[in-house]
C-alpha cells in the first residue's frame, strides 16, 4: 500500500514538472490531469474521500473542460510540442531541481528522525472532512459567505474585464 | 466605468481590507487579500489604454505570487506550531517567507519593480487607492507578526528601499512615477523601525497616508501628471499650487512641516537601539529624495518656466474648492507640534 502512495506521490511531482515546462497549454493540461488524479488518490490514502471526489469533480470536470473550450477557441495551428528542444531543457532543469529538493529532504530526515508516512505530522483535525463540510454552513458560516462572494466577485471581475469587444479591456475580441 | 462594476469593486475592495485587519486566522487573512486582488484589477484597467491592461497584469501576478507566498508561509507554521493565529508566527522560516511576500505586496524593494509602473498606468485617483487603501492589509499583518520577524532581514529591506526610492526617483518627470519611489522610500522607514517599535511604523502609516492623500488630491485637480504641467497649473490654481510645495516639503520630512515627525521618532528611536549608523544611512538616502521633492516643489511655484503660459492667473476657473484636499493639506503642513499627543496616543 505505502508503495502505491509513494507512486502516487511520484506521479504528482511528475505532473507538475510536465505542467511547469510545458511546451504549450495544449500539452501542459495533460500534466495537470496526471497531477491532479495523482493527488486525488494521495488524498483518499488519507480517508478523505469527500474532499478528493469534490476536487476531481470541480477541478478536472469543471475548470479543466472550461479551459480547454476557451483554449481551443484560440488555438495556433502550430503549437510547440514535447520534442522541443526547448521542451527538454526546462523538463531536464526541473528534474534536477525536484532532484536537489529530495535530496536535501532526505538528508534532513536522516538527521531528524527516519522515515516518515504521508500523513504523520500536522494537524489531525483536518481528517473529518464531510464534518467539515457541516461546520461550514453551521459555525463556519461567516467564512462562508465570505468564500462565495470571493468566487462571486471573480466572475463580476471577468465579466467586466471581457466587456466591450475590441473597445473594453482585451482588444483581440 | 459602469457605475454597477465600480460599486462592487469598491465595496468589494472595503470587504478585503476590512476582512484582512480584522482577523486572528490565516485563512481570513488571506481570504481578504485575494478579495482585495481581485476587486481592483477592473479599478486599474477601467481605461481600456493597453498601458493600463499591462498593468492590471503585473498587478494581478505580483499580489498573486505574494498571496501564495503568505499562504504557503502560514501552511508551513500551521504544520510545525498546530495553530492558524496570526499573533503566533513562532517558526522562523515562515517568518522570513512571511516578510518576503509582504514585501512584495506593499512594494519594498528588491520587489518594487511591478510598484511605478503599476500606478502609471491608471488614473491619479486609482493610483491614490493603490498606495493607501492597498497597503492597509499587508502593513497590518506585518504589524501584528511584528514581534517574530527578523531584524536583520527588515533593516535590510527598508535600506535598499531607502536608496533605490531615492535614486530611482531622481531622473523621473511623471508625477504618478515620483510618487510610487516616494511610497517605496515612505514604506522602506515604516519597515526598519517595526521591529523596535510598531507604534512609530503605525504613526508612519498614518501621517504617510496623510500626506500622499493630500498631493495626489492636489496633482488630480490640476490633472498634473507631468512636470511640464506642473510648470503651468499656477495659471490655473494659484493657491493649491503654493500650498502644494507645502505638501511635497512635508512629504520629504522637512522640519517644521508634518512630514518630520515620523523621521524624528523613528531617528530616536534607531538611536535608542544602538542603531546610529543605520539611522545616519537612512537619513542619507532621504536625502536623495528631498532633491526630487524640492524639484517638484519649485516647479509648482515657479512663474516664469521655460514654457510659458502667455498669460497670468486665468480669469475664468471652473473647478471648485474640494474641502477634503483643504483639510488634508492643512493637516499635513501643520501637524508637527502635535508630537507627543500623537505619538501618546497610538
Amino acid at each position: 500500500m505505502s508503495y502505491l502512495v509513494f507512486f502516487l506521490g511520484l506521479c504528482f511531482v511528475l505532473g507538475v514538472l510536465a505542467v511547469a515546462s510545458n511546451p504549450s497549454p495544449y500539452y501542459g493540461i495533460l500534466g495537470l490531469v496526471v497531477g491532479s488524479v495523482a493527488g486525488c488518490g494521495c488524498l483518499l490514502s488519507l480517508g478523505m474521500s469527500f474532499v478528493s471526489l469534490v476536487l476531481l469533480l470541480v477541478y478536472l470536470g469543471g475548470m479543466l473542460v472550461v479551459f480547454v473550450y476557451s483554449v481551443s477557441l484560440a488555438a495556433d495551428p502550430f503549437p510547440e510540442a514535447w520534442g522541443n528542444w526547448r521542451v527538454w531543457g526546462y523538463g531536464m532543469g526541473f528534474l534536477l531541481v525536484v532532484f536537489v529538493g529530495v535530496v536535501v529532504g532526505g538528508l534532513m530526515e536522516l538527521e531528524m528522525g527516519g522515515v516518515r508516512t504521508v500523513d504523520c505530522g500536522g494537524p489531525v483535525s483536518v481528517r473529518m472532512d464531510f464534518s467539515g463540510v457541516a461546520m461550514f454552513y453551521s459555525w463556519g458560516v461567516g467564512m462562508f459567505l465570505v468564500a462565495g462572494w470571493g468566487l462571486l466577485l471573480t466572475l463580476f471581475v471577468v465579466l467586466e474585464l471581457v466587456r466591450g469587444l475590441s473597445r473594453g479591456t482585451i482588444r483581440a475580441v | 466605468m459602469n457605475p454597477h462594476a465600480k460599486l462592487i469593486s469598491l465595496l468589494s475592495l472595503f470587504l478585503g481590507t476590512t476582512i484582512t485587519i480584522s482577523s486572528n486566522h490565516w485563512v481570513m487573512a488571506w481570504t481578504g487579500l485575494e478579495i482585495n486582488t481581485l476587486a481592483i484589477i477592473p479599478l486599474i484597467s477601467k481605461s481600456h489604454h493597453p498601458r493600463a491592461v499591462e498593468a492590471s497584469i503585473k498587478y494581478f501576478l505580483v499580489q498573486a505570487t505574494a498571496s501564495a507566498l503568505v499562504l504557503f508561509s502560514s501552511i508551513s507554521n500551521a504544520w510545525v506550531t498546530g495553530q492558524w493565529d496570526i499573533t503566533q508566527m513562532t517558526h522562523p522560516t515562515s517568518c522570513l517567507l512571511l516578510t518576503t511576500a509582504i514585501a512584495m505586496k506593499l512594494g519594498l524593494a528588491p520587489f518594487h519593480f511591478w510598484f511605478p509602473e503599476v500606478l502609471q498606468g491608471t488614473s491619479l485617483t486609482t493610483a491614490l487607492l493603490l498606495s493607501t487603501i492597498m497597503k492597509f492589509p499587508p502593513m497590518t499583518i506585518l504589524l501584528m507578526t511584528s514581534h517574530s520577524l527578523n531584524h536583520t532581514m527588515l533593516v535590510s529591506l527598508a535600506l535598499i528601499s531607502a536608496a533605490l526610492g531615492g535614486w530611482m526617483g531622481l531622473n523621473q518627470t511623471q508625477t504618478r512615477k515620483i510618487l510610487a519611489f516616494s511610497s517605496i522610500s515612505h514604506l522602506g522607514w515604516m519597515a526598519i523601525i517595526i521591529t523596535y517599535s510598531p507604534k512609530l511604523t503605525i504613526l508612519t502609516f498614518y501621517l504617510y497616508i496623510l500626506m500622499t492623500t493630500a498631493v495626489f488630491l492636489s496633482l488630480n485637480t490640476t490633472k498634473t501628471l507631468k512636470l511640464s504641467t506642473m510648470m503651468t497649473s499656477w495659471t490655473k490654481t494659484p493657491v493649491l499650487n503654493a500650498s502644494l510645495m507645502l505638501t511635497l516639503l512635508s512629504l520629504a520630512g522637512l522640519p517644521p512641516l508634518a512630514g518630520f515627525m515620523p523621521k524624528w521618532l523613528i531617528l530616536q528611536e534607531l538611536t535608542k537601539q544602538e542603531m546610529t549608523v543605520t539611522a545616519t544611512i537612512i537619513s542619507m538616502l532621504s536625502l536623495l529624495g528631498l532633491f526630487f521633492y524640492l524639484r517638484l516643489a519649485y516647479y509648482a511655484t515657479i512663474t516664469l518656466p521655460p514654457n510659458s503660459a502667455n498669460h497670468m492667473k486665468q480669469w475664468h476657473i471652473n473647478k471648485t474648492t474640494s474641502t477634503l484636499t483643504a483639510i488634508l493639506t492643512s493637516l499635513s503642513i501643520t501637524l508637527l507640534p502635535l508630537t507627543p499627543m500623537m505619538f501618546a496616543t497610538l
